[in-house]
């Protein structure tokens, strides 16, 4: 069977019920299954099933989510490197919401994730009054300067404090675990390559350099290709 | 209830595919002798795009590769961890005990760390230095000739060192150290820690035409598609059934070893997963390799009139002597090493570096040794990057927190700067520390589960408060700041859960004496003389060295034994 055709069964089969009452399949289960096809990644069929749970569905309205963007753009703005939305940050928040569901996980999404959107409405409101959708960015950053810093040591912040970390946490996680964040970290790997050691300009940076005694011992990557023989002592002769 | 019964009498049936029974299955299949390898878990294939997750890239996980669905994260490649729905398991009130479970064709050596360490002369004997365990019954020479073998079969890189207790091997050439492993080796040489290549078995250099090389990916935690790490699935098993001498069975939970009227194993029973039936397959030997605790399972729950105490149980030490690897671990922040120039240092999936155990323990407070494993720079960013950007500008009397565009340079600034001092060291082997059945549970299976009882000794704790003073001097010798705090004796100094290091062995232990042991040196039940257990359960002791290499030595060893009996028509 084709790959997504057997997704198709897995996700049909673990919602038969619901699915099956109908008597084909509408355009937006058609949809949801293209989302859960997108994310190739080598899940057995119990993870697609929970996949499925998370990509399907909605936990913040469409208000939370436009805040959530908000928020968001505020900690860390657009710039030439990339931004929030190329970045895919307010929808890991509704997928993280909806994943971080099991019993472990404590409601993260009620206590922690949305319960942040209203302790910040609630401090708008008393500043404001009014919600931090309805703020200025002006205004948001005055709120922010009070939470965003763990010098703040108001007994009656400290909540806030302690979700706006979160908050922080999740936009730099999220960016950075994006295409565009790594390629703005700079990291090079993933790829299929030789390792020869550190850049010999590093080493020269940094005032390092290896050990002719342990260097002598590591692969010589021009004979990686010859097959390893060894005399009886185990010395290595290819 | 139907019970589906197969007429084909096997000569071999090996329950589990990781390390002991993959290793048994290639053997034995070789030999011409025919095997049912019969696996809890589904068929795997590290370069089945299907299952495959090595190279993905975290936005190729809608959560980022956090670890929801797999403890270790999204890529991991393990089916299975501390917790398996419907599949519950206990502990004694007061102790606790972490049991990891890799339901999967290969098993846990799919996303193991690959380190291969030989344990030593001295391991073998430890009763004979310090008073304490029990020794085995069998050298390290009786044990040496399997290791040889085993190095040139599946390849492990490493260097001759010449060191009592670390044996040598035909070993393949080590990579190059990374930078922060030259930091590594600068501090602990300054420190007085003994510091060399590491051992892993990750093929640096063609072993033959069948496997691909490394192409330096640091992902062996993932599987390597090219089989250019040692996997029990992509190594042994796969090859091992185009000999046309295996049958496998996946999804195929064991639940018991059934025994003829005079107690001997005529085969085994399981339930297919998929399809919720029960089998029964014949065998004229029974080898088990289901990991320690899953195999002093299938025997305890293996009660029969000839063995009313469960199968291989006259000693009532199944289960017992059941111990864990210590772990220790502390972060270290390298000032130096901020604002770094990126490069590809991904190298292979681990540390190119370790300290192997460098002391006397005569001179010491506790009795057994540790080895320091090193982790660190600028790898593959994963769900938590990013997540305190800035907490390191405390060191520098800078404000933590904030909001803004500079939280960009502040990821950036701080990215590769940390290095990990993990521990790993040998536990004291005690009677006291035990799995046993949990008759008022059942899993979803309808099959009684386990219950643990575990406790660290003041052995084991005084190890890891070593460990902590070792940790700090090298943080500090490598122009360092020791992370967090230093743990105390009021947290037990930061020691690990037992089953937390995932390396519990000893479960049916080895020995020659079958009131004080479980198999005999040849892995055989002292009871019956057709079953075998291949896994970590035979081990009495364990060393501070990870135990793959030492189930796959001792499962070829008894897999050759178990071809010269039935040559000799002894079964």
């Amino acid at each position: 069977m084709k790959r997504r055709d057997s997704i198709k069964t897995i996700i049909l089969g673990s919602i038969g019920a619901s699915l099956t009452m109908k008597s084909c399949i509408t355009q937006e289960d058609e949809i949801l299954l293209n989302q859960v096809w997108e994310y190739n990644y080598g899940r057995t069929s119990e993870e697609l099933k929970w996949d499925y749970k998370v990509l399907t569905g909605k936990f913040f309205s469409n208000n939370e989510l436009a805040a959530i963007d908000k928020i968001a753009n505020i900690i860390l703005p657009p710039n030439e490197n990339g931004n929030i939305k190329d970045a895919g940050v307010v929808e890991l928040f509704e997928i993280i919401a909806k994943d971080f569901s099991t019993p472990a996980h404590n409601e993260y999404g009620e206590k922690v994730l949305r319960r942040g959107l209203i302790v910040f409405d609630e401090i708008c409101n008393n500043r404001f009054n009014k919600n931090l959708l309805d703020c200025s960015e002006a205004e948001i950053k005055i709120v922010f300067d009070k939470i965003a810093y763990n010098d703040n040591k108001d007994e009656d912040l400290q909540e806030a404090i302690r979700l706006f970390a979160v908050y922080r946490g999740m936009v730099l996680t999220g960016y950075f675990t994006s295409e565009i964040g790594i390629k703005e970290l700079g990291y090079k790997g993933n790829i299929p390559n030789v390792w020869d050691g550190v850049p010999p300009e590093i080493l020269k940076d940094y005032s390092v350099s290896y050990d002719k005694e342990w260097i002598d011992k590591c692969v010589d990557q021009s004979k990686r290709n010859e097959i390893a023989e060894w005399d009886e002592d185990g010395n290595l002769i290819t | 209830m139907e019970i589906i019964k197969s007429k084909k009498e096997y000569d071999v049936i090996v329950v589990g595919s990781g390390a002991g029974g993959g290793m048994a299955t290639k053997i034995l299949s070789d030999a011409g002798i025919s095997v049912a390898l019969v696996e809890s878990g589904p068929y795997f294939d590290p370069a089945n795009p299907e299952q495959q997750t090595q190279l993905k890239w975290p936005w190729e996980s809608p959560r980022r590769g956090a670890g929801t669905n797999r403890a270790f994260g999204d890529f991991h490649m393990s089916y299975g961890d501390w917790s398996l729905d419907g599949e519950p398991y206990s502990s004694v009130e007061g102790t606790s005990f972490k049991w990891w479970r890799s339901r999967m064709l290969g098993g846990r050596t799919n996303h193991w760390g690959r380190i291969s360490l030989r344990f030593g002369p001295r391991d073998f004997k430890s009763k004979d230095f310090d008073g304490l365990g029990e020794n085995w019954p069998i050298s390290y020479e009786d044990v040496k000739p399997y290791y040889d073998k085993l190095d040139k079969l599946v390849g492990v890189y490493g260097t001759k060192e010449n060191m009592f207790n670390e044996p040598d091997g035909f070993f393949l050439p080590p990579p190059k150290p990374r930078l922060h492993e030259l930091f590594y080796i600068k501090g602990a040489r300054k420190s007085n820690v003994k510091v060399m290549p590491s051992r892993l078995s990750v093929l640096t250099k063609r072993i033959n035409n069948e496997r691909g090389i490394c192409f330096y990916c640091g992902q062996c935690d993932r599987s390597c598609s090219v089989y250019g790490d040692f996997s029990s699935s992509s190594c042994l098993v796969i090859p091992s059934l185009k000999g046309g001498k295996v049958d496998l069975y996946v999804n195929s939970m064991v639940n018991e070893v059934m025994t003829d009227n005079n107690g001997r194993a005529t085969g085994v029973s399981f339930i297919n997963k998929e399809n919720g039936r029960d089998y029964k397959i014949k065998g004229k030997i029974v080898v088990l390799a289901a990991s320690a605790c899953a195999t002093a399972r299938i025997l305890l729950n293996s009660k029969s009139k000839a063995h009313p105490n469960g199968l291989g149980n006259s000693s009532n030490l199944v289960g017992k002597y059941l111990h864990d690897t210590t772990g220790a671990g502390r972060g270290v922040f390298i000032p130096e090493l901020m604002n770094r120039k990126t490069y590809n240092e991904d190298g292979v999936g681990g540390m190119h570096v370790y300290s192997p155990w460098w002391l006397d323990s005569r001179k010491l407070d506790f009795p057994r040794g540790y080895h320091i494993e090193v982790g660190g720079g600028m790898s593959l960013p994963q769900y938590g990057i990013g997540w305190n950007p800035n907490e390191f500008n405390k060191f520098f009397g800078l404000r933590t927190g904030g909001y803004g565009d500079s939280l960009r340079n502040d990821v950036k600034k701080y990215y590769g700067s940390t290095v990990y001092l993990s521990g790993r060291g040998e536990a004291i082997p005690l009677k006291e520390n035990y799995c046993e059945i949990d008759n008022d549970t059942k899993d979803k299976y309808g099959v009684p589960v386990l219950k643990f009882r575990y406790k660290w000794s003041d052995y084991e704790l005084k190890q890891v408060k070593h460990m902590h003073d070792t940790f700090e001097e090298i943080a500090y010798n490598m122009g360092g700041i020791p992370l967090g705090t230093k743990p105390t004796k009021k947290d037990n100094y930061g020691i690990s859960v037992p089953g937390e290091i995932i390396h519990e062995v000893g479960t049916t232990r080895m020995g020659n004496d079958p009131k004080t042991s479980v198999v005999n040196k040849y892995e055989r039940l002292h009871d019956v003389d057709n079953v075998y257990v291949v896994d970590a359960a035979p081990f009495v002791s364990q060393a501070d060295k990870n135990p793959t290499w030492t189930i796959m030595a001792l499962s070829m060893r008894t897999s050759e034994y178990i071809i010269s009996e039935l040559k000799k028509k002894n079964v």
